[in-house]
């Protein structure tokens, strides 16, 4: 309790209570929830790493700047409000009476040096749009960016503020074990792999949390997660199996939740003049040839046979919420299945007799990812295009298809932008590769359009959303037209709940309990 | 007796050093942990900053001299992954799986020995024959199934034991416990007991056809006629000689638990360490991989020193050399 003196003032309070006035009115206070999640966390601290896990406990213990809510609207965090100052210099206002949990007030230094720090770490991709910071005042901090960013704030959602003092005086190491930031909740215990518990901070800036206390347990096993959902053991779980969502339905007392995640399944396809795994020339230059095999692929069978109905076939490249789509277009209708038109186009483009190529896929990664390659190697083999299968651990996987694709033709991976904007995806994916530092860094079939990188250096050199919106929105056309990648499905988020816990699933899949209640 | 320990050091040195050499080798194999920690999108100038943070940015034998190096002054190396001390991170999990496999192998012998001696004793009994077919589906049983199985009816069904984890722990030298509160006791039998299942079964097995082996032998027929119990003849004398094969496999089956109870872990979501090797082979995790392996080849080498001494005390006529 050395850590937290406020929590160890909290706990004696609270025994003072339960000693001088009835128990069960201490107890009818005290809200408290069990929540299983899929893996124990790897980190407390921001900027040693990142998965899912982690993030949860993160904006648990941690603010940004810039809040992102469940739907992925934008909204004032730590800072109250921002304008910019000019094209490259942003201005936010920071909110007032902030404290850290250990009683360190929250200024403007505190962002300047979370700024600095990530800079340095292993992620510096969070600073990446960042060319400095300023305090201009205790409460103001200025900020610019190397070229016009209209997307800044959305950046910032991800960026978590550390305490200046109490992180120079602990290791980064330390830092994983003992956090300190300003969130809702404080680390009460951590027993690795087991369980991690988290104490309501009363003093919190938005009002102190409904649950008081919140236990995360770490349960690999999704049929172990659903029997601890069953037996009561905890109160919600994440990632209920696909298998057991008629069970739980059908069980008096718990409620399935689901929407559809950020994760776009995508397959990329090779547009250079040869490629790694196909003899001869490379039929997939040719714009027909690439929509021949989007017509080839039959999403909803994937859907209903491979995924359980539960996927949600992809319009675009980016979901409906983001920055770049374009209302009204669907892939899916531009494309539909259609075998004897993608033959038609085969022929025309001069491979009525198809081509061999293959297929690199993680087993691991994707819902059901090995067996979604299966299936379109069938689908496939319809337009007399021979899919070798080339499946992998993701251990393997990320190193194997990297840029510059060495040894790869036909990639299936997964994207999402949880920030809100198809500008990156596009700009990592989509733009010609070795052009700009940090552009088409992932772009891994070697896509290359004027046109398009013309458009995204000026989505990334207009201060105005609603301009780079717009200027999105035509790269959006133009790839829905060249279908340099096949968009397939975003997969599925599913939760089961106890009755009496209010849980609404946020899209980026960060459960937070700050937003949830229990009766 | 020196000569003897002095033997099994060196020994056991070599063990390590050939574990360290070959998880050094394989890790190549298994792909670059770098991807597995920087984000996709990530540049060029992010990857080698990543590189450099983790010490990946030399070469493979420069990285396994270091390793060497920092080892021989204690230090173990740090998880690419956790970025926390391999060593702390294996040991802190370890005490958990320690217990349930002590805990497992205690339900094995209690009930493989005794079953073990009476259908060595009667061989024909039908009560010998259904011993032997229950253990044939101990040992041919997997392990998740039974697992599974057992969570089913004792968890969801009846609502006996709760279905994972560890329950209340107390404290005893900084180590916690469960097998010390009634609440740790619940939580442990459904893991314990599936875990015990395979080496119960073989143990049995062992037990039963050494008792067999020693039934025939002309002592056991002296000390009945000298006047011995049957129980006595037994246990005393034809179990004591039908032993040290037990013994022997009884240590490899603790070692073995001990490193790869990870399924039974998995399955009753135990907090102990086999989920991490599996998690760290995912994630090419080489630090913690290393230092997990050897230090499963020091718990083997060791179990099979107290074998040894334990064959001693149980049959005089062997001397440790």
């Amino acid at each position: 309790m050395r850590y937290f003196p406020k929590a160890a003032l909290r706990v004696g309070a609270l025994s003072a209570t339960l000693l001088a006035s009835t128990a069960s009115l201490a107890f009818a206070q005290d809200k408290s929830i069990t929540i299983g999640l899929t893996a124990d966390p790897s980190h407390l601290f921001p900027l040693a790493g990142e998965e899912l896990s982690s993030n949860i406990m993160y904006y648990h213990l941690y603010d940004p700047l810039v809040q992102r809510s469940p739907e992925l609207e934008f909204g004032p965090g730590l800072a109250e409000s921002w304008e910019t100052v000019d094209d490259t210099t942003w201005r936010f206002n920071l909110r007032e009476g902030v404290t850290f949990h250990n009683g360190n007030p929250f200024t403007a230094s505190d962002v300047v040096f979370t700024i600095d720090k990530a800079r340095e770490s292993i992620r510096p991709g969070l600073v990446a749009n960042i060319a400095s910071a300023t305090a201009v005042d205790d409460l103001t901090v200025e900020i610019t960016t190397p070229a016009p960013y209209a997307v800044l704030p959305n950046d910032l959602a991800e960026l978590l503020i550390l305490d200046e003092e109490y992180t120079t005086a602990t290791d980064d190491a330390d830092m994983d074990l003992k956090p300190m930031g300003t969130g809702p909740y404080m680390l009460e215990e951590w027993i690795k792999e087991e369980r991690l518990v988290l104490t309501a901070f009363d003093n919190y800036w938005a009002g102190a949390p409904k649950i008081d206390r919140v236990t995360f347990r770490p349960i690999t096993n999704p049929a172990t997660r659903t029997a601890a959902l069953l037996t009561g053991e905890v109160d919600v779980i994440q990632d209920l199996a696909v298998r057991d969502v008629d069970r739980v339905k059908s069980e008096d007392g718990f409620e399935v939740l689901t929407r559809p995640s950020l994760l776009n399944v995508v397959l990329a396809m090779d547009t250079r003049e040869q490629s790694p795994t196909i003899e001869g020339p490379n039929p997939m230059t040719d714009q027909r040839v690439r929509e021949a095999i989007a017509r080839a692929i039959d999403v909803q069978a994937i859907n209903q046979i491979v995924m359980n109905g539960l996927a949600t076939p992809s319009t675009q490249y980016v979901p409906a919420s983001h920055v770049g789509y374009v209302d009204g277009m669907n892939f899916r209708e531009m494309y539909p299945l259609d075998i004897e038109k993608a033959k038609a186009l085969m022929e025309e483009a001069g491979y009525p007799d198809g081509f061999t190529m293959t297929l690199d896929a993680t087993n691991n990664r994707y819902v059901n990812d090995a067996q979604i390659a299966q299936a379109l190697a069938s689908m496939l083999a319809r337009i007399n295009i021979d899919l070798q299968l080339n499946i992998m651990p993701k251990s393997n996987f990320w190193g194997y298809i990297r840029v510059p694709t060495e040894q790869s033709s036909f990639i299936m991976s997964g994207w999402d932008v949880p920030a809100g904007d198809a500008g990156s995806m596009y700009g990592a994916l989509f733009y010609s590769r070795d052009k700009k530092e940090g552009y088409g860094q992932v772009n891994r079939g070697s896509y290359s359009n004027p046109e398009l990188d013309a458009l995204i250096d000026q989505a990334d050199a207009t201060p105005s959303i609603e301009e780079r919106d717009r200027l999105l929105q035509e790269a959006t056309k133009i790839l829905l037209a060249d279908v340099p990648m096949i968009p397939v499905h975003y997969e599925q988020d599913i939760y089961a709940v106890r009755e009496g816990v209010s849980l609404e699933p946020r899209v980026d899949k960060f459960i937070w309990a700050y937003d949830m209640d229990v009766e | 007796m020196f000569g003897y320990l002095l033997k099994r050091l060196i020994q056991m040195t070599l063990v390590l050093w050939v574990v360290s050499v070959i998880v050094f080798m394989m890790m190549s194999f298994t792909g670059d942990p770098v991807f597995m920690i920087v984000p996709i999108d990530a540049t060029e100038a992010e990857i080698a900053q990543a590189r450099r943070i983790l010490g990946l940015d030399q070469s493979l034998l420069v990285q396994y001299w270091k390793f060497l190096g920092s080892l021989l002054q204690g230090d173990f190396g740090q998880s690419y992954v956790f970025r926390q001390p391999a060593m702390t991170l294996i040991l802190e999990r370890m005490p958990a799986t320690v217990e349930l496999v002590l805990v497992a192998m205690v339900f094995a012998i209690a009930v493989a020995i005794p079953l073990g001696v009476y259908a060595g004793a009667n061989p024909q009994s039908r009560m010998s024959r259904l011993i032997m077919s229950g253990s044939l589906l101990g040992i041919s049983l997997p392990g998740f199934w039974v697992g599974m199985v057992l969570i089913y009816l004792f968890s969801v069904h009846w609502g006996i034991f709760p279905s994972s984890g560890r329950g209340d722990t107390a404290e005893v030298m900084g180590l916690r416990f469960s097998v010390l509160t009634w609440d740790g006791w619940t939580h442990i039998i459904l893991p314990a007991v599936t875990l015990s299942l395979g080496t119960m079964a073989i143990i049995l097995r062992i037990t039963r056809a050494g008792m067999m082996e020693v039934g025939r032998q002309d002592f056991m027929k002296f000390a009945r006629a000298k006047g011995a119990t049957k129980n006595d003849v037994l246990y005393k004398h034809g179990l004591k000689n039908a032993l040290i094969p037990v013994i022997t496999i009884f240590g490899l089956q603790i070692g073995d638990l001990i490193a790869f109870a990870t399924i039974t872990e998995t399955i009753f979501s135990w907090p102990g360490m086999g989920k991490l090797l599996i998690d760290s082979i995912y994630r090419a995790d080489r630090p913690v991989i290393v230092v997990y392996l050897m230090l499963v080849a020091l718990i083997f080498v060791v179990i099979n020193f107290l074998v040894d001494v334990i064959y001693t005390l149980i049959d005089p006529r062997i001397r440790l050399k």
